[in-house]
């Protein structure tokens, strides 16, 4: 009798993949043949070893023009929605009030989920929409957005005040269009003033609702309107807050329109939004990210155009603060705006203190090191070691270093050294390389926990984390890692991200890890960005001179008709969040430069102000709005606190607008005003007035300066190679 | 709802990219030799996905996107006239050892690594399909086009060769 051993039944029950009806026999014959028992051990280690082995072999990926064209694919079936097909039919049919209400209903439901109240509450005052409750607000989904073109130039047509008439807000649920028709068809297009970037549509949908206004929405849907752009929505209002980590908006629409599907900044009432908050920002990934992209003649996606982080990757000649006090100094400047002449451009600069390397605190890092073996490319791990070799050649000896790594098992490959033994730690990197698979939660409460240990009281502690965003963090949900790491942040160890290799995968995440830990994020695609970020600009990156920097702009509405702030739109805060210091913003490093653009239009001297409108009654219960004589355009404030402290101090600066034109600019303004209409463009905003990619390069060319570095030279290549894809 | 439906179509072929592009290449790479044709063919294998809908493709994967991958590899290399058995160079190691490695273990899994490139391809084929990308017997027959217990058969003699080995050495 033949032994099973030889049997390939034996093999497949092995591997478990043996019917069930089998199974029994097998087990039977086993349990008198020791030399088939033998062989099943031997193969099921066997097929252990292959999975292990064979699953951590390195393999390629597809190129990274290849890896965009798919995705590209992605988002443009996404567009084709054969839902919305389905349901234009409805219409056409006559059962457009079916399949409004049903529509209604739905999102209906996910407001008295949640929050149905405040909708409710949202028809008293507008001021308190922004501050419904909501945390430090990242993108939520927009109401809205092209309404510029009506006000590029000219105030907003006088409307009135009661909330309920202004539907401005294009309800752009795709189930109900009409409620968006409706207000073009009015042709009251109003910015979206009363609806800020936090409202979620459907609010505005109840509103109507409420009143019974579907019937008219309907039979407006009907009207084929000339100015149907289908502004950006979110979809999934299941999300209220949407999160962070994906800030494209989802937009279906008709397949012949391809629609900007992301949140852009709309302009704002000066009189019925006065404030404008947000909070401060020094990542520059996303225009390492960009550079990417379009070194490679690729389209970057657009939801990784950060325009902010784009500015802010320049350094400009900010002057440093006077006060020793101070850590930062500000500045504002106000010119003509480019892409829209009549209208004003209002720059906002920050210059954190200047720390000379040889004054730097005394230094302890952790470096937290992802060797997955997606790490193994020639862009990831070894461009990882040769940066941090350059940072470590830069530390003094007083300086610490710990190194910590998570792949298959997270692991201190190098307990925390003081500098006086360079080559320990210069060889404990050299010996690293990539393998395995990643389990990123475990590593970071490790770094965490080595940072702690080697705290040093007034010294700059940080973790700083290398990866390529490949981390499968073994913990559960995403939220659960920055739960982790705001905890870990309380420690006063703060966490700089360092993105590699792939463009933008998980960049989200990685920028909100940063944000989390109080952190910054940088993307390194080659070793020129690896010196900048890890060795001239190593105090920036290091040594954090304000932490928590929130900015609150009031604008004069006797000067100001409406503002839109050029980027940011991650950081938007609620108005009630400035002065609250549990509300966790951005940090400023030493002799970074943080630039903030607004686009503003002003008011026409003459025309009425809205609440003088002869047309609107006057109001029973409120006494009308009484403007200031002041001059001043607008006033700038900022909260800020010391790295260690946790009560914010405030700084307040007023700005007159002296009228001068572009030509008196600085050049500096210039070059910033070049780079936030490239990303504007290259994220299709609605608001690029007049804006093309000439403009971009006319405007980079007045504002080269002296561009030691020539990081600005290298723009105005980029904006060259984006002429392939952009009119 | 519908839109929600195509929003969360992305993120799922979007999820599926993430997790497929590397086992694809990796695998294609083994039937073409040439990285750009393996490129080239696991690009389409996706675009193809998201011609398809969603419910159709989603209970068949992941077979479906290694079958969409390997029969067109096939065809290209038919087209260009290379039906050549590709040379296997067996798998690569590359990382250092996990601190905790017995220095044995990593040499048989090396030898198994290497004595992997030296089974006919049939059975290479199975075995990466197999153990590298996790398919079932059943979804390795819908990919290769064997029976499933052609496939059995090819992995269990597979098997019995790299135990082999790896008895012959220790």
């Amino acid at each position: 009798m033949s032994s099973i051993a030889d049997d390939p039944r034996l093999t497949a029950y092995a591997l478990g993949e043996l019917p069930e009806a089998e199974r029994a026999e097998v087990e039977a014959l086993l349990r008198d043949d020791p030399a088939a028992r033998a062989a099943l051990e031997e193969t099921a280690s066997l097929a252990g070893l292959l999975k292990e082995e064979l699953r951590a072999e390195p393999g390629p990926r597809l190129s990274p023009d290849q890896r965009a064209a798919v995705v590209q694919r992605f988002e443009d079936e996404r567009r084709i929605v054969p839902f919305y097909r389905r349901r234009a039919a409805l219409w056409t049919a006559g059962g457009a009030l079916a399949a409004s209400l049903l529509g209604y209903l739905t999102f209906g439901t996910e407001l008295t989920e949640r929050r149905r109240p405040e909708a409710l509450a949202r028809l008293g005052s507008q001021s308190k929409m922004r501050d419904a409750g909501a945390p430090y607000r990242r993108v939520e989904p927009l109401t809205g957005a092209p309404r510029s073109e009506d006000f590029k130039s000219a105030p907003p047509p006088a409307a009135p005040s009661r909330p309920e008439e202004s539907n401005a807000a294009p309800a752009p649920i795709l189930g109900l269009p009409a409620l968006k028709r409706k207000s073009e068809a009015r042709g009251a297009l109003k910015p979206d003033v009363r609806f800020s970037t936090s409202l979620p549509p459907a609010e505005d949908q109840v509103q109507l609702g409420l009143r019974g206004k579907l019937k008219e929405s309907i039979e407006l849907s009907r009207s084929s309107s000339p100015r149907s752009r289908e502004p950006a929505v979110k979809p999934e209002l299941r999300r209220f807050n949407p999160s962070p980590q994906d800030p494209s908006v989802d937009v279906p629409t008709l397949p012949e329109r391809r629609q900007e599907a992301l949140v852009h900044n709309p302009f704002r009432s000066a009189i019925d939004d006065p404030l404008s908050t947000f909070s401060i920002d020094v990542d520059t990934a996303s225009y390492a990210n960009v550079r990417r992209f379009l070194t490679h003649n690729t389209r970057p996606p657009l939801e990784q155009v950060r325009i902010e982080e784009m500015i802010n990757y320049f350094s400009y000649d900010y002057a440093p603060p006077v006060e020793a006090d101070r850590p930062f100094s500000s500045e504002l400047e106000v010119t003509q705006c480019p892409w829209n002449i009549k209208n004003r451009l209002v720059r906002i600069g920050l210059k954190g203190r200047v720390v000379p390397e040889d004054q730097r605190p005394t230094t302890n890092l952790v470096f937290l090191l992802d060797v997955s073996g997606s790490m193994n490319s020639a862009n990831k791990l070894p461009l990882v070691k040769e940066g941090l070799r350059q940072l470590v050649e830069r530390l003094g000896e007083n300086d610490r270093v710990a190194i910590v790594v998570y792949a298959g098992a997270s692991g201190l490959v190098l307990p925390s050294t003081s500098c006086q033994e360079k080559s320990t730690i210069l060889g404990a990197l050299d010996r690293l390389s990539a393998g395995g698979s990643t389990n990123g939660g475990a590593g970071i409460q490790l770094a965490y926990q080595t940072a702690v240990a080697n705290f040093i009281e007034g010294g700059v502690n940080r973790v700083v984390l290398a990866t390529d965003g490949d981390f499968n963090v073994g913990l559960r949900r995403r939220s659960d890692l920055e739960s982790l790491i705001q905890d870990r942040a309380k420690s006063g160890v703060f966490l700089t991200v360092l993105g590699f290799g792939r463009n933008g995968y998980n960049d989200g995440i990685m920028e909100t890890l940063a944000d989390k830990g109080n952190g910054n994020y940088a993307f390194i695609d080659n070793r020129a960005e690896a010196k900048k970020v890890l060795v001239d600009q190593l105090s920036g990156t290091l040594i954090t001179i304000a932490k928590d920097v929130k900015i609150q702009v009031e604008f004069n509405p006797a000067k100001v008709a409406s503002y839109r702030l050029i980027g940011y739109e991650n950081r938007v805060m609620a108005a009630a969040d400035f002065n609250d210091d549990r509300k966790d913003a951005g940090e400023i490093g030493a002799g970074h430069t943080v630039t903030a653009l607004y686009e503003v239009v002003l008011r026409d001297p003459n025309a009425p102000l809205q609440t003088e409108d002869p047309r609107v009654d006057e109001l029973k219960y409120q006494e009308r709005k009484k403007l200031s004589q002041s001059p001043e355009m607008l006033t700038l404030k900022l909260r800020y606190k010391q790295p260690d402290g946790d009560t914010s101090s405030l700084l307040a600066f007023p700005l007159v607008d002296q009228q001068r034109s572009y030509n008196d600019a600085t050049t500096d303004f210039k070059f910033a005003a070049s780079v936030a209409l490239f990303g504007m463009i290259l994220r299709n905003s609605p608001h690029k007035g007049d804006g093309n990619l000439e403009l971009v390069d006319e405007l980079a060319q007045d504002g080269l300066g002296a561009d030691a570095k020539g990081y600005r030279k290298e723009f105005r290549q980029l904006v060259q190679a984006a002429h392939r894809f952009v009119r | 709802m519908g839109q929600d439906d195509s929003t969360d179509k992305a993120r799922w072929m979007r999820d599926l990219l993430d997790r497929f592009e590397v086992p694809l290449v990796r695998y294609t790479l083994k039937i073409t030799g040439d990285l750009d044709r393996a490129r080239d063919v696991v690009q389409e294998a996706f675009l193809r996905l998201c011609r398809e809908p969603r419910e159709r493709v989603e209970p068949r994967l992941p077979a479906w996107l290694f079958t969409v991958a390997r029969n067109r590899a096939l065809d290209v290399m038919k087209k260009e006239k290379r039906m050549k058995t590709i040379g296997d160079p067996g798998a690569v190691t590359s990382r250092e050892p996990a601190p905790a490695r017995r220095s044995e273990e990593r040499e048989s899994a090396r030898m198994v690594l290497a004595a992997l490139g030296s089974l006919p391809e049939a059975q290479r084929e199975v075995i990466r399909l197999k153990f590298q990308n996790g398919l079932s017997y059943r979804e390795i027959g819908e990919v290769t086009g064997h029976s499933v217990s052609n496939v059995g058969y090819l992995i269990h003699t597979a098997i019995q060769s790299l135990r082999r080995k790896v008895k012959h050495v220790s």
